[in-house]
This record gives C-alpha cells, structure tokens and sequence, in this order.
C-alpha cells in the first residue's frame, strides 16, 4: 500500500478566533494550524473552551441561540463562515462524533446510510458497500455483521460509540470531530476506539477533545492545551508532554490542577 | 482541623428514620390507594348506571295469567275492553252486552236500548277502537253503532271502571233483509263509513253506507246518510271478510280464494278499485285465515290457513304515485290455522294465535314479543289499551285475565342496529326519528344514522384540524424562534379552554351564513393557500444565500405571514369573480341562470345544499381540536433529545430532514396521543354540533349537508323524553355506545402508543 502523500500542514487554520455566548466570552483570540491526515488533540480542564472550538469548526454552535464570533476559520483555504458556504454541506464535509453516543432509535443499517440518505442517495448497492465499509471501518463489522436490521439502542455502550463514528465516517467527510469520545466507555472499549482512531487517521484529518492525556499521548501527533479560553500552547503531542514551554501546561499534565 | 465524627456507638439515633416521616409516607400511600379505588369506583359505577338503564331495552315480554272468569252458557260474538282491562264486555246474540269486572270476577248483563222493541238477532259485530264504537249486524240486514261508554275514576290510584253503554236505532243497510255476515266501520271524525258483508240464497255482497255530521249551531248535530254504494262488483270473488281503515275512506276485502282487493273512495264520493292482490299467492294454500289493520291503519296483517303470517303496508312503490300494499315483513309461521287476530291501540304489536298457540309480535321490528302454548284453547282475544292486559276467551267460555308487562316493545337488536322498513317507506331504511305528529306514529330508533354521524362530524373535524395542528406543532418546536414559541404555546393552550357553546354559537351565527354565501372564496383560499405556501418554501430555497442571511433561521415568518395574509385577502375577494365563471345554473325557482353556488352545487352532484353542513362543523370542531392536538403534540416533538438532532445536523441533514426522519418518528408516539386525545374530544364534542349541525339525522357523506351524532341527540331529546320510556332507555343506549366508543379508541391508541414509544425510544 502506498503511503499516502503528506499533507497540509495547514489545512484547517483558525486565525483570531473569539467566541461569545451571549455576555460571555468563551474563546480568546485562538490561532493554530490543524495538519491534514493527523491526529491533533485538544486537552484542558473543564470549561477551558476545547469543546467550544472543536464545535466551531463544523458550525454546531450555530444551533445555540444568542451566540457570536470573530476573526475566521479556514477548511482548506475556504472560510466556513464564508456567506456563500452551506452550512449544511459544510457538515456533510466534516463528521462529529459525539460525547455521549446517540444512536437514532432506528435500526443499525439506517443509523450508518443516514448520512447518505438525506444527501440523497437511495442506492441499495452504494448503501449495502458503505455498510460493510462504515463498520469495518468502526472495527464493528464482526459484531454488527448479523443484526444489521436490529435496533441500534440494543447494542452496548461501547459498540454504539463505535457505530456512532462509523456513522460520521460513512460519507467520506475530510475531517472527522471526536468530543471526548470514550469518556462514557469501559477501558476495553476506550482501548477498541484509540486503534480505530491510528486506523482512521490514514484518512481523515482528526481532531479529538479529551480529558484523558495519556489518551493523547497515545493517539495524537499535535496536542494543543487549552486554558480559561485561551490557547496556551499548541506544538507535538511528544514535546508538550516531556517538554512543555508553559510552566500552566506542565502543571496541567502532572495533575497539580485540573 | 477537621472536627471528629461523632462516635457511632453513643448515637444510633443519627440513623433513624423520624416517626412523622414513616408516618406521613404510610398515611399518604392509604389515601392514593384509596382515592385510586373512588376513581375506578366511580367510573365504573357510571358504566354500571348506564348499563342498568339501557338493560331493559332488550328484554322480551313478560305474560302472565291473572284470573279466569267462567262466563253463562251463549254464544258471543265480539271481545272487547276497556283501557285498563277491567272491565271486558262481550255482546250476546240477543243484542245484550255482557260485562266482565276483573276486581271481583262477576259478569253482568246489562240490556241495551236500540230504540226498537222488536228483537234482532246480532250476527256481526266489529268494534273501533279508536272511537270505542261496535258496529253490529242482525240477521235481517239492519245495523247499530253501540257505545259501550267506559268511564273510569282513580280512586287511590286504583281505577275503578263503570259502563252504561248505549245505541243507536237499527238502520236498514244494503240488501234489504239479507244476513249480515261482517261488519267494518271507519269512523274519522267528520265521515263514518259502515261496510257489510250480507249473504242472501247463497249469493254475497258488500254494500257500504257513508255518514256525515251535520253540525248545526245548537248541540252535536247528527250522522246523515251521504251516500249508499254497492260495492260487489268492485270485488272479484266471493268475499269473507272486509275491514275498514278508521279514516273510513276505504274498503279492504278479502275473499275466499284469498285475494285482497283495495277500493278507495275518490274526492267525487265513488268508489275506485285501487289494487287487488293475493298476500300468499306464492304458498300452495293461499287462503286468508285472518286480516286486520295495524294500529295507524297503513299496514295489513294478514295470517294464512297453513299459519304463515305476513305484513303488508302501503307506500309509494319506486317511481309509483299512488300508494299501494306491498308486503314489508314477514314473521315465522304458526305451526296451526290463526283463528285471531288482534292489535292494540299503543303501538305496533299485534297478537296472533290458533288453538291454543298464542303470539305476540311487533310489526315494525319483525319481533316476537311473546309466544306461549295456553292451556286451553283460545277463540277469541283483546288487548288492553293501555298494553297491559291480555284476554283470552277459550272454548270452554272461560275468560282469562293475563297480565302484559312490556314496556319496549318497540325495542331490540333490530330497532336498534337493523335495516327496518317502516310503514310508508319504499324500502329498508336505518332511520331515527323519535317523535311524530300523532298518536299512531311509528318511532324509529336506529342508532345507525346517529353513529354515522358521529363519524361523519369527527372525520371532517379531523380533517381540517390535524394537518394544520400538526405542522403548526411541527413548525414551532423545530423551526420558529424559541422566544416566539414561548409566547404562541400558551396562547394556543387558552384557545383550548374557550367554552364550545361559544364555537357552536359563532360558528351557528356567524361563519355558517358567511361560508354559504363565501364557498367560491373559501374553495379558492383552501386550494391556494397550501400551494402558495409550498411554492414560497420553495422559492426561499432557492433564493441565493446572501438574501437569505439577513433572514435569522427561525423568522422566516416574518417575511411568510405578509405575503400570505396578503394572498389570502386577494384570493377570498376573487371569489365571487370565480363563482360567475365556474358556478353558473339554472335558478330553479325562476328558471334564470345564475352564479349561485348554492344552486349549482345540488344541481351537479344531486346532492343538497345546506346553510348548517359538515363544512362549518369541521372547522369549528377543527377549533376546538387544533389547540389539543397541538399542545400534546408540540410537547412531543419539543422533548426529542437535542443530542438526536445535533447528530442529525452534524450527519449534514437539513432541518426539515432532521425534522422529517429523525424528530417526527421519535416523537411518534406522543403526536398519536395527541391525535387520539383530539379524535376523543371530536367524537363527544356536544355543542358545537347541536349548534351548527342542523341536527338531521342523514347518512349522506355529502360535505354541504348537516348529520346528528350521539351526543347531540342526548342533549336535543333527553329534555323530551319521558323518564323510563323507549325513547329514554335509547338515548341512554347512545351515551353507552359513546362510553365504549371512547373506551375503545382510548384502548387502542394506548396499545399503539406502547407500541410506538417501544419502537423510537431513545437511550
């Protein structure tokens, strides 16, 4: 297998970016550089504003009433807040996954076609492909291959996690958002979702929201460490924890607070 | 620093619960269990109250003999009694009338003054019920009216019968001297009709006497002869029995060989012969053993000699103009020759019997109230006319005393539910109609057009009322402005609370006059409306997204309603432009052509035009339904997890795709509360439709005609029925069905709600 082409070191760049939820401001003037095809992490305590910027970048926090931003975003060289830009194929570029999984109260299979379903493709060959793909994908294939017609809230905590991303990796997007991921998951589970996350980055440019810093350590290549909305360092994943330039990054990492 | 823990051994108490609080709990759970057994209690102790009334309806007749009385060794020749069946006579060859007292079992004969010393042999008597009158024949061709002239005293509730019957003079009537055989009288006030069957050297005629009262200005006036007629030739065969209607203004004979034949008398005073027929021509015995009038004198009862019994009524055959017998119904055969036949002044019962079988039968609804073999063997019988006593004379001239306890005759399965073909119907019908003019009227108590019209009102009820309460509901929980929403919530839920007299009261006195004169306009608004609005959805999409942005998602509407409102006002006014192009007929009152729609409208489809129709009840019950179905389904879609529709979103779904597959499944299952809890609410809703509906109770779908449902009739004739009567018990029946109906729609929307909240439940 070909290795594939190094890319972007700049594919999503995010230049002054401030974010206000109604008074109050929970972004501070961000500016960093996320590569394409790597895994870049966001780590912070609780309310650090990781979460905030990880919605930003596909425009979840459109959603939320009374909101505003400033400064821009850029996807490969586009601004997302672009008038001209859909917000609704903006997102069909960029999949989330989610914190808590949330599964559709319908079967496995239109869990997973969803995405293509409202693009609009009711194809049974093109669906039943991006099925076996989609899971095989999510390292689920073996688990779901013989309930495909089942409800997808019978399945485990774990495994709905896993359809979940299979789910936002079922249209091909180019970027794929992880908000903490395997904070509601059993170490087994967090464990099957980190290897999907090694497996996935061949493809998709990650970007991953987690409390869990030996998580980073194992599956990112960029680590930036969010403070009070404030992006206080942003560098390797292998630098931040064995040499953070920041006297609050490393106190972070070594748990003095947090 | 830290203060120490208390030592657990020196406080155990710290553990306790606190008497009150086991106390309150306990109290509290007796009082839930309690309140929760009243309010089943209670429910089903109406469900039970219901029951009891409606139980009676379905009960057959009770009989039972009372006395019997031996009577003198004679012949008789006619029964008859009083109302309460006290006090029977009978009427002895010599022209003496024997009466019976029921208190004390003695009879007594009392003579009766014909005015003429000679004697006369009675050979034919028949009586009038309705006028309390006897006709009676001699042997030498003369006739007399006798009146047995009942009075009755209640004393202490008791009625205490007397009689001092009187006559009048022996006419000569038809062939002077010749045998009456049979005797019929009709007696409508204003004419009497008196019609003999005379026998002489073995040859039969029938000759008729017409009376009219003279009134003078000093006292009653008196009958005068106003017409003789023959009228033999009229009828084929050799005649045997000749019945009268009471409006004696016509002449039923049947004859030996069993042919009817019908003469009616024509405004000119003749006699015309208007139908003959054979009412068992197609049995192999076709001769008629008895015949009578039904009470009301428009149908025929006729028993054959093999027993069969049938009934004939008159009425308009299709596309006839003159009404005629045809048969209606048809009862099981008497498995003997009927030798009686006697109805009642009450109702449409007749009592049918031979030897010693005796039937009780209700014309109209094809029942047998009662049947029984007697002990003894019946030649005559009468029934009260209060429909309480029945009297049998056996041949061993005993009198019997039965007491008659039915009180729903007219009731049943089939009056109920069944197809019945009424008197003066062309055909079976459902029908409901309570009350009539006069005494003789034949109540319908079908519940099937009131059934249907329940459906009819809740269907178009539903059909204006859940596309627009569900996508109101659908738009405000997913697509209008949360601060927005928080306003047109609760003002939908106050629109729920106004009292439905008010709806019914406008909807009665202002919408019902405007839709008539408006139908053009409200068409082209109901038609336009919807295509505008989908055609603007479509429009907006694809208005480039620069225009689109000053628009914040959510208010959308601000742009929307204008537009609309706008082309609703234009489209109402083109109405009447549209009607003198579309809607043009002829005037059938002056035969000009005009744009009326509410003469194009029956002329097109047949169909009637009515100011009080389906369409103004629909919209106003479509008023009353819109906030309930609304709130409970607003409530639904609003409380679908926000994670199902961020995920949606994130998958790159539209809002109304997310709305579509994702929020209107999940939610399903309150939406279908919501829509059961409206269809409940449509299926009892009571003023609007007794306002608004015209109350009639048809089985047409036709949107332009009115209906009557279940719970209008209750409140139209409950103030009209007459405790513990048929009606009463019926409307009772009506609030039963509507118990069950809504049992039953409550029942299965929760098995289907359960089913659906299993279906699309979320994590």
């Amino acid at each position: 297998m070909n290795e594939p082409a190094p890319g972007k070191p700049d594919y999503i760049k995010i230049q002054d970016f401030s974010f206000h939820y109604g008074s109050k401001q929970a972004l501070f003037d961000i500016r960093m550089d996320i590569p394409e095809r790597e895994v870049t992490a966001f780590i912070g305590p609780s309310g650090c504003g990781k979460s905030t910027l990880l919605r930003n970048l596909n425009r979840m926090n459109d959603l939320i009433e009374d909101t505003r931003s400033e400064g821009d975003i850029f996807v490969n060289g586009q601004s997302i807040y672009d008038p001209h830009i859909e917000v609704i194929s903006l997102r069909k570029r960029i999949g989330m996954v989610f914190q808590k999984s949330n599964p559709f109260p319908k079967s496995i299979y239109e869990n997973i076609v969803y995405p293509l379903r409202v693009a609009g493709q009711n194809s049974r060959a093109v669906l039943d492909e991006t099925v076996e793909r989609s899971l095989k994908g999510a390292a689920l294939w073996d688990e779901a291959k013989d309930r495909l017609h089942e409800s997808a809230l019978s399945m485990s905590g774990g495994q709905m996690q896993r359809l979940c991303i299979a789910r936002a990796i079922a249209n091909r997007p180019e970027i794929l958002l992880m908000d903490e991921p395997c904070s509601a998951l059993d170490p087994i589970a967090t464990v099957k979702v980190e290897e999907l996350i090694h497996e996935l980055k061949k493809e998709f440019t990650i970007v991953i929201v987690t409390h869990n810093m030996q998580q980073a350590t194992r599956c990112s290549d960029k680590t930036g460490f969010f403070y009070l909305g404030k992006l206080i360092e942003f560098s390797d994943t292998q630098k931040i924890f064995s040499n953070p330039a920041k006297k609050q990054t490393e106190d972070y990492i070594t748990g003095r607070f947090g | 620093m830290a203060t120490p823990l208390p030592s657990h051994a020196t406080d155990r108490k710290r553990f306790e619960t606190g008497v009150w609080t086991l106390w309150t709990d306990r109290l509290m759970t007796v009082v839930i269990k309690f309140g929760g057994a009243m309010v089943i209690t209670a429910v089903f102790g109406i469900f039970l109250f219901i029951l009891f009334q409606v139980f009676p309806l379905f009960l057959a007749a009770r009989v039972t003999e009372l006395k019997s009385v031996p009577l003198p060794d004679a012949k008789f020749t006619i029964l008859g009694v009083d109302e309460w069946g006290a006090k029977p006579f009978l009427v002895k060859p010599d022209g003496k009338m024997l009466f019976v007292d029921f208190a004390t079992g003695k009879e007594s004969a009392v003579p009766v003054d014909f005015g003429d010393s000679a004697p006369h042999e009675i050979t034919a008597a028949a009586i009038n019920k309705r006028e309390q009158k006897i006709a009676v024949g001699t042997a030498d061709g003369k006739y007399a009216l006798v009146s047995p002239d009942y009075k009755s005293v209640a004393v202490d509730g008791v009625p205490s019968v007397s009689a001092s019957p009187s006559a009048s003079a022996f006419k000569d009537i038809g062939v002077p001297g010749a045998k009456v055989l049979d005797i019929a009288y009709g007696d409508s006030g204003a004419q009497k009709l008196v019609v003999v069957l005379q026998e002489m050297d073995g040859k039969k005629s029938v000759s008729a006497l017409q009376l009219k009262r003279k009134h003078s200005l000093l006292g009653k006036g008196a009958d005068e002869i106003a017409g003789t007629f023959d009228l033999t030739a009229l009828i084929p065969g050799r005649p045997d029995n000749i019945l009268v209607p009471s409006t004696g203004d016509g002449v039923v004979a049947t004859t030996e060989d069993g042919t009817v034949t019908y003469l009616g008398l024509d405004p000119e005073g003749k006699f015309q012969p208007l139908q003959s027929f054979r009412p068992f021509g197609d049995l192999g015995d076709a001769r008629i053993a008895v015949a009578d009038f039904l009470f009301g004198d428009v149908s025929l009862i006729f028993g054959a000699v093999g027993g069969e019994n049938r009934v004939f009524s008159l009425f308009y055959p299709k596309g006839g103009s003159v009404r005629l017998f045809g048969q209606t119904h048809e009862f099981p055969k008497l498995a003997c020759r009927p030798t009686y036949l006697v109805t009642t002044l009450r109702n449409k019962a007749f009592l049918i019997g031979g030897r010693n079988e005796a039937s009780l039968r209700y014309a109209t609804t094809e029942a047998i109230r009662w049947q029984a073999d007697l002990p003894f063997t019946a030649t005559n019988a009468v029934i009260s006319g209060k429909y309480a006593r029945i009297l049998f004379l056996d041949d061993e001239r005993r009198l019997h005393f039965f007491a008659l306890d039915d009180p729903h005759p007219d009731s049943g399965w089939k009056a109920l539910f069944g197809k019945i073909w009424y008197e003066g119907a062309s055909e079976k019908k459902w029908e409901w109609q309570s009350t009539g003019g006069s005494d003789d009227f034949e109540p319908k108590y079908s519940l099937i057009p009131l059934i249907f019209g329940t459906m009819k009102g809740t269907l178009y009820a539903m059909i204006f009322a859940v596309p627009i309460a569900l996508l109101a509901a659908l738009y405000t929980s997913q697509f209008l402005d949360p601060r927005l929403r928080g306003i047109v919530k609760p003002t939908m839920e106050i629109m729920a609370s106004l009292p439905s007299v008010v709806l019914g009261f406008l909807a009665a006195i202002y919408i019902a006059p405007l839709i008539e004169r408006q139908i053009p306009s409200l068409l082209l608004v109901t038609v336009g409306l919807p295509i505008a609005a989908a055609a603007f959805g479509w429009f907006w999409s694809e208005l480039p997204i620069q225009l689109r942005k000053f628009i914040r998602p959510g208010t959308e509407w601000l742009v929307f309603i204008p537009i609309l409102l706008g082309l609703g006002w234009i489209l109402w006014s083109l109405g009447p432009a549209f009607e003198s192009v579309a809607f043009v007929t002829t005037d059938p009152g002056t035969g000009k052509k005009v744009a009326d729609f509410r003469y194009w409208w029956p002329a097109v489809t047949g169909a009637s035009f009515d100011q009080r129709n389906s369409l103004v009840v629909g919209f106003m019950m479509g008023f009353a339904v819109i906030p309930i179905i609304f709130t409970i389904a607003e409530d639904a879609l609003s409380n679908v997890p926000g994670a199902l529709k961020t995920a949606s979103m994130a998958c790159g779904a539209s809002r109304w795709q997310t709305a579509m597959r994702i929020v209107v499944p999940t939610a399903s299952a309150g939406i279908f509360s919501g829509l059961m809890i409206g269809l409940g609410r449509a299926v009892g809703e009571t003023m609007i439709v007794v306002m608004a509906t015209g109350n009639t109770p048809i089985m047409e779908w036709n949107i332009f005609s009115g209906m009557r449902t279940l719970s209008a009739n209750i409140a139209v004739e409950l103030p009209e029925a007459p405790h513990a009567s048929t009606l009463y018990r019926t409307l009772f029946l009506g609030a039963l069905l509507l118990f069950l109906l809504t049992f039953a729609i409550n029942t299965l929307a929760e098995i289907l709600r359960q089913h659906l909240r299993e279906k699309y439940k979320t994590v």
